[in-house]
Formats: structure tokens, sequence, C-alpha cells
């Protein structure tokens, strides 16, 4: 099961004459349980591309196929679509509004048509998911933290049980710890349920860590699509598109060029210690 | 005295709930002594809530203190005749640039605070002119800011400051929604500001690479001054920036690494061409 993207375009604006090619010519699988990073400046098309994956966009040109069913065909149930394809938007602590972290919670199960006992054991199982502590259930969602805000809204989402969880840069300010925290706590989802993951961020550090396939979009194209290894050997094309690679990997280059005998391709901290060890000889 | 003083500076706030009953205080700031020279390039780290904005909002009278002094320039934030006197010298950027541009297009933008100083209109002009130059955005004068990319209406948003002729600008994380080009387009824009025009700058960001080269880092936690120093003095201390939800640039932090491992390495490493240089002395070494 899996989702596919067809040859799909999207014109915003196109019967104008400020016409936006936004996505030109996407062809994508994104198979189940895989752990997905999508990087590409502003205005690069990753928030257009990934509002089709729910069907929130429809695409001019081109099909997208969910399970094997195209999305846009005519008796599709989208309803359905959305709760399997879950999309966090950024800052999605602001889409918050219920009297009580658990109420907002429910609010997905609950129109989703699902009895209230079903919907309350979801939002229970989301928060613990989220890793939210109980004691925070019964405030109000605006006296918590912004990390916690932003796992009650994944929460939120995590509480239809979608099969793809989509995360718009997750992390946006937050400070470096609830960064990880949330990081953390998503990979260790992943692990548990399979579920797929895609996330959007503009921290090559934070893609280079946690994912094993990365998309690279720039002007409505993807222009690389591979493990993170391969997409950051090409630095230098990532930074004419307004893009980077980790840190490490400017140091192996550096070290590298500079006689010690290190491979290139390291993108941790983990593995470029291992691999600078390696080469002192220790 | 520097250019911003604070003096057991404290700040609270009263939590009600939703009938308006007083829930309890919160001490948001607690006992700040701060002192920025004139020129000095400053940076403030702190985790979500350690009350480095709130910190921030008194600098330009946003906010007041409960307890305790501010002075900008000499001038006291609570005294009523100076309001409009500290609000042109010490000037805000806040983090999303959509909520800070008003104008249609952009030198309109830029010109907004002038104009509403009183400034006389062709002085308005050289000044965004000057100002639009010195953040490099004086090719998009006559563009409309929707069309512009966040690190660039970030930097027009700047350029709007400094069209008052502030003497401070204070920057609560600028870089926070934008994307790595437009982190560096902007950090570059305000090093630039403070090298170049010598403007003091108050630096608030989460991401570390960004403050390497600040004068001076203080470090907010539970409302109070946890650590302060240089970005070396501050940055070779990785457990206890850890511990204040932080942390270190990866630079550092692999530096860092190898040293547990055994390396021999000074500490407090910060950019990429130190690690290099320090790792290939140490590599001759061994053969």
């Amino acid at each position: 099961m899996s989702i596919i993207l067809d040859h799909v375009n999207y014109v915003y604006g196109d019967d104008t004459t400020l016409a936006v090619h936004a996505l030109k010519d996407i062809n994508l699988v994104i198979p189940d349980g895989q752990f997905i990073g999508l990087i590409g400046h502003t205005g690069s098309g990753k928030s257009t591309l990934v509002q089709h994956l729910n069907g929130l966009i429809k695409p001019t040109g081109g099909s997208i196929y969910f399970n094997g069913e195209d999305i846009h065909a005519e008796d599709y149930n989208k309803k359905k679509l959305r709760s399997k394809v879950g999309l966090v938007f950024q800052y999605p602590e602001h889409q918050l509004f219920e009297i009580d972290v658990f109420k907002d919670v429910c609010f997905g199960p609950k129109n989703l048509g699902l009895s209230q006992k079903e919907t309350e054991l979801r939002a229970y199982a989301a928060l613990k998911q989220v890793g939210l502590e109980d004691e925070y259930f019964y405030q109000s969602p605006f006296d918590l933290s912004g990390g916690q805000k932003r796992r009650v809204a994944i929460a939120g989402v995590l509480a239809m049980k979608p099969e793809v969880l989509i995360l718009d840069e997750p992390t946006a300010g937050l400070d470096p710890k609830g960064r990880d925290e949330i990081l953390d706590q998503i990979a260790r989802l992943k692990e548990e349920t399979g579920i797929t993951v895609i996330l959007v961020s503009h921290s090559m550090e934070d893609v280079a860590k946690y994912v094993e396939r990365i998309i690279v979009m720039n002007q409505g194209s993807v222009l690389y699509d591979d493990v993170p290894k391969e997409v950051f050997k090409h630095y230098r094309e990532l930074e004419e598109i307004g893009l980077a690679a980790p840190q490490v990997t400017y140091i192996m280059q550096a070290l590298h060029e500079g006689g010690m005998p290190v491979r290139t391709d390291a993108t941790t901290i983990r593995e470029a210690a291992q691999e600078i060890m390696q080469a002192l000889g220790k | 005295m520097g250019i911003i003083r604070t003096e057991q500076l404290v700040f609270e706030y009263i939590r009600r709930d939703e009938e308006g009953n007083v829930e309890g205080i919160t001490r948001a700031v607690d006992e700040v002594d701060l002192d920025v020279e004139q020129g000095d390039f400053v940076a403030i780290l702190g985790h979500n809530g350690s009350g480095k904005s709130t910190l921030a909002k008194h600098i330009n009278a946003i906010l007041y203190p409960t307890e305790g002094t501010v002075w900008v320039d000499g001038m006291n934030t609570q005294d009523d005749k100076d309001l409009w006197n500290i609000r042109q010298e010490a000037g805000m950027v806040f983090q999303n640039p959509d909520n800070q541009i008003i104008g249609q297009v952009v030198e309109e933008d830029v010109g907004f605070g002038p104009e509403n100083m009183g400034v006389p209109t062709e002085e308005i002009w050289e000044r965004v002119e000057e100002s639009l130059k010195a953040v490099g955005m004086y090719a998009y004068r006559k563009f409309s800011p929707n069309k512009l990319s966040g690190g660039q209406k970030q930097r027009v948003s700047i350029a709007g400051v400094i069209a008052m002729h502030p003497k401070c600008i204070i920057l609560d994380e600028p870089t926070a929604m934008l994307d790595p080009n437009g982190r560096k387009e902007v950090v570059r824009a305000v090093r630039g500001l403070n090298d170049v025009e010598g403007i003091t700058v108050v630096l608030i960001t989460h991401y570390m690479e960004e403050i390497i080269h600040a004068d001076k880092v203080f470090v907010m936690d539970k409302g109070k001054i946890a650590m302060q120093g240089t970005p070396r003095e501050i940055f070779s201390q990785v457990e206890k920036l850890k511990e204040l939800r932080l942390d270190v640039p990866q630079v550092t932090l692999l530096a860092h690494e190898l040293q547990k491992m055994g390396v021999n390495l000074p500490n407090g490493i910060l950019t990429v061409e130190e690690l290099t240089k320090e790792l290939l002395k140490a590599g001759q070494s061994v053969k």
C-alpha cells in the first residue's frame, strides 16, 4: 500500500495572467513505513506538494493514488482519505481551541463519527504516543508550553489513526531540547506503529539524523530523491538552491581536502566521530 | 553606563482563570542585571519560557518592570516623556515577517517609521535608500512585499527599524521561520549593521550557529541569567547547556564527542575551520 503521484502538475491561477507553475511533473512513490524528509527553500513547492497528498489541493494535471485508488475519482471518499493521511500544519498549536487538552484531541475522532468510548480511547492513546503526562489532560491547552501545545496538536491528528503522518516544520520556534524531544517522539512512534512519516524541514541536521530518504524540491520539481548520504554529496548544488548540508559534511570535506584519509559522506555526528577516530588510528 | 542597562529587573504577571479570578503570580523575569555597551553584539539564549522575550520587550518599553529599572541610553523606560525617544532608539524585530510589514511597496513600508516620527519627506527618502542598501534590499524597493521570500521580508523589517536611526536593535528569533538561505541572509545583514554602522545588536535565537561571532552571550533560565560569557566560554560547557535545554553548534558537539573519545582538542571550538585545523594537526602528530 502506498501513495503514488503520477505526472502531477499544479498551476496556481491557471486562467489568469499571473499563473504560477507550482508543481512540475512530479512522479513519486511513497511506500508504507518510510521516514521521509522533504526539503527545499521557501517557495519551492513543498507545502503545495503535501497538500496534494491528502486531497486538499486537486492537481491541475496528473493523478494521485492512495492504496491503489485515484483520490480524485468521483466516488472516492475524501473524508476517509483525510483521516488516513494526517497533515500537521506549521504552528499547529494555533489551531487548538477546546477548553481542555483531552477534548481537543477528541475533536478529530469524534468527527469521524466514532462512538464516545472509541473516541476517548483513541485520544488517550494519542496523547500517550506524543509523551504528554496525564496531569495535563484536563488543563486548558493555552496554559501549556510551546512544545507541549505542539504535541497536543500532533496528538489530535494521531487520534484519527492515520497511516501517513505529514509534519510541516514541526519544530519551528522550539528550543533545542523541545526540538529533539518532538523528533525523538516521532521516530519512536514510527518504530512502534510502522506509520509512514513525511517530515518537511529546514534543518539539514535534523533531516540527516532521522530520515531514511530525502526528497529535495526546487522550483516545483523534484531535484534529488535518495538516501541522505547520496543527497548531501551534492552539497554545492544544494547551496545554489538556498539549502545546505549538515555542518559535519563540511568538516569531513575540509578534512579530506587537508589530506586526512576520511570518507566524506558522514552526515551525523556519530558517523563523523567514528570516521575521524579511525583516521587518527585510535 | 552602557546603552542598555537593567538593574534588579523583575517582571511578574498575574494568571487568571476563566472567570477572571487570580490563580497565581508568575515571575517571568527575576532580578536581572544586564549591561550592554554601545556597539556590542549581544546574544540571548534560553529555552521556551525562560523569560528572554519578556526581557527583550522591556528594552523598548512594550513592558514595564514590576520591580527594578531599565535604562536605554540613560533614559528610564518608565518615564512617560521619553517613551517615543526610547522606541526610536531601541528598535525591535519579531519572529514572523508577515506580521511586521504593512506597506504595499517595500520602500513605503520602510518609510513608515520615519514618517511617523515627523521626518521631512526628502530625508525620509534618503533614509529609506540607505536602510535598504544596508540590508542589501535596495534592488527590491519597488516590489510588493508579498512577492518576497521570508528572508527578504525579514530584511525589509530590519530596514524599517534602521530607517528610524536607532542606536540599538533587538531581534526576537528573527530567523525561526526561515529556510537556511533566509537565515544566512538575515544574520549577515545583522552582522553588517553591527560591524559597519556600529548599531548595538541584541539577538535572541534558538540557532546556536548564528551567535558564534557575538561579543557576549547571556543564557536565561527561569527568568534569571544562568550563564554569561563569550561564545567560546559558553559553548565549551556542553553538558551545562544541555541541562538548560539548549545545544551547541554541530561543530562544537563533534569536537566535544571527539574529546570524550580521547582526542586532544581545545575547548569550545566554534567553526569548521578551527576544528579542521586542529584535527589535521592531531593527524600529523600520529604520523
